[in-house]
């Protein structure tokens, strides 16, 4: 469903993606991590054909993000990190523009808006100014635009941050019910980046490690955290080489 | 290009769903009518000089485009370039900070449709300002005979000197996040525009070339063709060139975002 295929981004003289491949598959749920200021937020920008790569390309859904951007970019829904909100629409009016501008036929977007208020619990906010939301509400009106044209990927790029507790495991509720959606819904490819590690273990099935723009980790999660080993000991000697965190092993 | 209205309607709305569009809407009427008072009060004193000297060559001379309504588009088209800037520079600066510009260049839009669409939303709310400003010339067919082809070619010059504003702005809002730069940025880009026949009157350009140049870059003399009713597809070149070129930076500016 998404093929990375050597995705370099350099910043001038700093290099923030090196050399990045992977393949995610149809309905898997997969974690990007990584410390602050790995990369992760660089590699989903250019998934989402918002940055062009320096290098490399990828694949969504079978679209090459050059060559066949325009379609490649209608199969993504995107959460990026700072929530691309207008505060003077509301929430109705908003997702209704962002079905439009993602190509939901006419005839179907009333439908599609009432779908993903419905899937997101927005149902009894729809009317209201999304300026006047609570962070939870705006946060969930976050997840309803990307998933309003009903994408068969999404990129989610630290989809709970800023939430209470509560609102995280709704959130992190509704993300695992995307990827294995009840009857008659479609299935959702997902990638999400994130620093919390216990997100990780809640809801995806792979971990991709990111760190200092390159691939360090990428393996399934059940392989990752056999027989009682714990992902927090997998991200400290991962990254903490370079961070040089007390306790890191030695070289 | 098939969002152009989409994405124009969108910014239209919110320009209404904010106390910008109001205030701006609401300021222009009282300037016009102030303007328009002032300018009628002038022709009254014209008239009224020209006959108590008996000059009547003159008075025959007078007329209520060339008096009245000329002048009063002429300060229109200045106060449009004060008013302006303040509608555009939140077109591009604001869905920068909203966080929104990701929303639109990860959506299966073209560059085009959002830098149309911006334009066109500007544009409509200048065409609702044209309005504004056509309604007390049309007082004036109530109480006198002014001539209506002339009135409307300087309407329409008066829209096209707003739209050369608006693409201004709306370039100078595509380079920045903030709201207040790009509000001083188009500010004095339309300002320069606006002095450059005067720089060009003092000779400094040397009366070469370069000074017919300076002019013809201005909307000044385009302007006040049409607002004499000369209609030259020459001066409506000038500004679908004007237009065209600003909306290229403008695609260029949003473009480079992808590419930083």
């Amino acid at each position: 469903m998404i093929e990375a295929k050597g995705l370099t981004k350099r910043y001038g003289d700093i290099l923030a993606v090196d050399d990045v491949s992977f393949s995610v598959e149809k309905g898997e749920v997969v974690g990007f991590l990584g410390p602050n200021g790995a990369g992760k937020t660089t590699m989903m920008r250019i998934l989402t054909g918002f940055l062009a790569p320096t290098d490399g390309t990828a694949l969504i859904a079978g679209h090459d993000i050059f060559e066949e951007s325009l379609e490649a970019r209608r199969a993504i829904g995107y959460l990026p990190e700072t929530l691309p909100l207008y505060p003077e629409m509301s929430v109705d009016s908003y997702l209704l523009y962002v079905a439009t501008i993602k190509d939901v036929p006419r005839a179907k977007r009333r439908e599609a808006v009432a779908h993903a208020a419905e899937r997101c619990g927005l149902a009894d906010v729809r009317s209201r100014v999304i300026g006047t939301l609570s962070k939870g509400y705006r946060q969930r009106v976050g997840i309803a635009q990307a998933i309003v044209h009903d994408p068969p990927v999404l990129i989610l790029d630290e989809p709970t941050v800023g939430l209470d507790p509560l609102q995280i495991v709704e959130i992190r509720q509704l993300i695992a019910g995307l990827a294995a959606p009840a009857r008659g819904e479609a299935q959702h490819t997902v990638i999400l980046s994130t620093h919390i590690l216990a997100e990780v273990e809640a809801i995806c099935q792979r971990v991709i490690l990111i760190n200092e723009g390159r691939k360090a980790v990428d393996a399934p999660l059940s392989e990752l955290t056999r027989d009682g080993r714990s992902l927090e000991a997998l991200f400290a000697r991962e990254t903490a080489r370079d961070l040089g965190v007390a306790g890191s092993p030695a070289e | 290009m098939r969002h152009v209205v989409t994405v124009a309607g969108r910014d239209l709305r919110s320009m209404f769903l904010s106390p910008v569009a109001y205030g701006v809407l609401s300021l222009f009427s009282v300037l016009a009518g102030v303007f328009f008072v002032l300018n009628v009060a002038w022709f009254g004193s014209l008239v009224s000089r020209f006959q108590q000297f008996q000059a009547f060559d003159q008075l025959q001379q007078l007329n209520l485009n060339d008096h009245l309504i000329g002048e009063f588009y002429g300060s229109m088209s200045v106060v449009l370039l004060f008013l302006i800037p303040g509608i555009t520079m939140g077109l591009y600066a604001a869905e920068k900070t909203n966080g929104t510009q990701e929303l639109l260049l990860t959506s299966p839009l073209t560059v085009w449709d959002i830098v149309l669409g911006k334009f066109l939303a500007g544009a409509g709310f200048v065409a609702l300002l044209v309005v504004v400003v056509g309604l007390f010339p049309a007082l004036l067919f109530v109480y006198g005979d002014p001539e209506l082809g002339r009135s409307a070619s300087g309407l329409l010059g008066l829209m096209l000197v707003g739209w050369v504003y608006v693409v201004i702005g709306t370039f100078a809002s595509s380079v920045t996040r903030s709201q207040v730069i790009a509000f001083l940025f188009s500010f004095v880009m339309l300002l320069c525009l606006l002095l450059l026949p005067a720089i060009s009157d003092l000779g400094v350009a040397g009366g070469s070339g370069l000074g017919e140049g300076l002019r013809y870059l201005s909307t000044g003399d385009h302007f006040d063709r049409l607002v004499k009713g000369v209609v030259d597809t020459a001066d409506l070149a000038y500004f679908a060139v004007m237009i065209g070129t600003f909306l290229v930076l403008t695609k260029a500016a949003v473009e480079s975002v992808r590419w930083r």
